[in-house]
């Protein structure tokens, strides 16, 4: 397993001294490729705190967590920025808003700008460039331009292509499709999966989108109050029990075949799981 | 006499807000809004709905006076806004951005609400009621005295709206105000602008979520600084290539519908039980 957690809890230190507890004992297990997670919770819950223990920006403050075979526990002193920085170009860490973090004249700039901070030679972090930029759907026409004159979709697309051009093993998203309009964020997921697919990486999605989680994701995260409180499939998730307990909003998909069996008795074969697969299947049994 | 008046003037009257013929252009880019002209009626719920980038957000920005439109006028109640007006405008619409981080301006909840009413000068003792008022409103009175590090996204965005809500605006604009918020945030908002639109307040909501717009009264579609189509919300909704040219989609119960009338279904009970289950996503 490329990403341990073993009995993980993290306490952030209030002003008052009273502390917060933000991650209460999280065992966890990540594979370092061919894995689609998405991670939900409500505001709160923990997800960016998790995500930050996932490429050693935190440590913590009980139990253990093994990246890529380096041990962080509370033990400050062995967490030196020698020992960290190979975790975290291994495991590469888009934050939410990243356009916000772009600084430099020009996208190419911006993109080889993480991979030479990490020793990569001049001339094959220009190479790196060229592919991530259509990786992300973008052609080498946008390496000249100023990222500043972009759209969002535009800035968050230049944005990942930098992390991913320091090629990372595992590629973590903190709610990279918030505040973009829907082809913007079909095109994005798109490109996640893609990254998923051809590349082989392991993608683990920060995300408030049911459907997202539903129609993209291989294995689902719930954060309730710190605690981990399901790993696994997300058919299993939108259980009728697990939606009234947790209070978790329904998947499209799920809510319009629910209605519909309960008001016409209308049943599907097979569970769609995308948009086009549930109105096909609908076609099939409905007049 | 009474007929001329009207005639001339009634039809203003009616209208909140009234935008014609403008254009605006951030400096040295191409044009933001080419030519828009559009009207919200008074206690008028309108969705203006269109791709990132289509000029929603220099829109709103436009009608409450914090950018100035190149050519056209925009109207609020009538009256022209100019830089004479603009302060009268402001006590009239109230806006909510999309980041509750860069809007909350107050130590704690309680001044962050008081702000507006300070500077509409309102009497101590109303100030105090009203902030309990609209702080109860927006289920945020357990938390007058918190700062706003201790509160979570949606919580900011629901003290901003109580701050809208306490100036007593005749008109208030979302500008994606639900588009950062967690499933749970996000409900609670539609349910604070469905009570307005009860109250006869008007509303403009910005966004590019269909769960929004699906409320609304009339929709406007913005295309890269243009209005693509303006009509009852009923008929926008249902208008696929419209949307899609906007990179919008349909919701997905009315995509389920659109797929049902492309195969000349007559089964009319599903087809309004679709459409139900589309208002209430």
């Amino acid at each position: 397993m490329a990403i341990k957690f073993e009995r993980v809890s993290f306490q952030y230190r209030g002003v008052d001294d009273k502390g917060y507890l933000a991650l209460a004992d999280i065992n966890l297990s990540i594979a370092a490729q061919g894995e689609f997670i998405t991670l939900i919770g409500e505001t709160g819950s923990g997800k960016s705190t998790l995500a930050q223990h996932m490429n050693a920006l935190l440590a913590p403050t009980e139990g253990r967590v093994h990246i890529f075979g380096v041990k962080l526990t509370s033990d400050k002193k062995k967490n030196r920025k020698q020992r960290l920085n190979p975790i975290r170009q291994r495991v590469g860490l888009v934050f939410q808003f990243p356009e916000y973090q772009l600084f430099e004249e020009t996208v190419l700039k911006d993109i080889i700008f993480g991979p030479k901070n990490f020793g990569v030679p001049h001339e094959e972090a220009l190479e790196r460039a060229k592919k991530m930029i259509q990786i992300v759907g973008l052609d080498e026409s946008y390496l000249e331009r100023s990222p500043f004159n972009l759209s969002g979709g535009e800035k968050k697309r230049v944005s990942i292509a930098g992390i991913l051009a320091m090629e990372p093993e595992i590629l973590i998203l903190d709610e990279p499709t918030s505040g973009l309009d829907p082809m913007g964020r079909n095109a994005l997921l798109k490109v996640f999966y893609d990254i998923h697919e051809k590349l082989g990486k392991t993608v683990m999605i920060i995300t408030h989108d049911m459907d997202t989680v539903y129609e993209y994701a291989k294995r689902v995260l719930v954060l309730r109050e710190g605690a981990l409180v399901y790993d696994g499939e997300p058919p299993g998730l939108f259980s009728r029990k697990h939606v009234e307990d947790w209070n978790l909003e329904l998947p499209e998909i799920l809510r319009i075949q629910r209605a519909l069996e309960e008001r016409f008795g209308i049943r599907l074969e097979k569970n769609p799981t995308s948009r086009k697969e549930l109105i096909e299947a609908l076609g099939e049994v409905v007049m | 006499m009474f007929d001329i008046m009207k005639s001339t003037f009634g039809v203003m009257r009616m209208n909140m807000i009234d935008i014609e013929n403008v254009s605006f252009a951030y400096s040295g880019k191409v044009e933001a809004l080419k030519n828009v002209s559009l009207c919200v009626r008074k206690g008028e719920w309108v969705t203006i709905l269109g791709h990132n980038g289509s000029g929603k957000s220099t829109l709103a920005k436009l009608i409450v006076g914090l950018l100035k439109p190149q050519t056209g006028t925009i109207r609020v109640d009538g009256v022209e806004l100019s830089e004479r007006t603009v302060y009268d405008i402001r006590k009239k619409v109230g806006i909510v951005f999309q980041n509750p981080d860069n809007q909350f301006v107050g130590v704690t909840v309680r001044d962050d609400i008081a702000f507006g009413l300070e500077n509409l000068q309102i009497p101590r003792e109303e100030m105090v009621e009203r902030i309990e008022r609209y702080a109860k409103r927006v289920d945020m009175y357990s938390y007058l005295n918190k700062e706003p590090q201790a509160l979570s996204g949606g919580q900011k965005q629901r003290v901003a709206i109580a701050g809208i809500l306490a100036m007593r605006t005749e008109a208030i604009i979302f500008d994606e105000a639900t588009s950062m918020l967690d499933p749970d945030g996000r409900k609670r908002i539609l349910s604070y602008m469905r009570k307005l639109r009860d109250e006869g307040v008007t509303v403009v909501t910005i966004t590019h979520d269909m769960r929004e717009a699906v409320q609304s009264d009339r929709i406007v579609v913005l295309k890269d600084g243009e209005v693509l189509k303006a009509d009852k919300s009923e008929n926008v909704l249902k208008d696929k290539e419209t949307l899609e040219q906007s990179n919008l989609e349909l919701l997905l119960p009315l995509e389920v519908l659109h797929g049902l009338e492309k195969k000349k279904s007559t089964n009319e009970e599903l087809k309004e039980f679709l459409w139900q289950l589309s208002l209430n996503g």
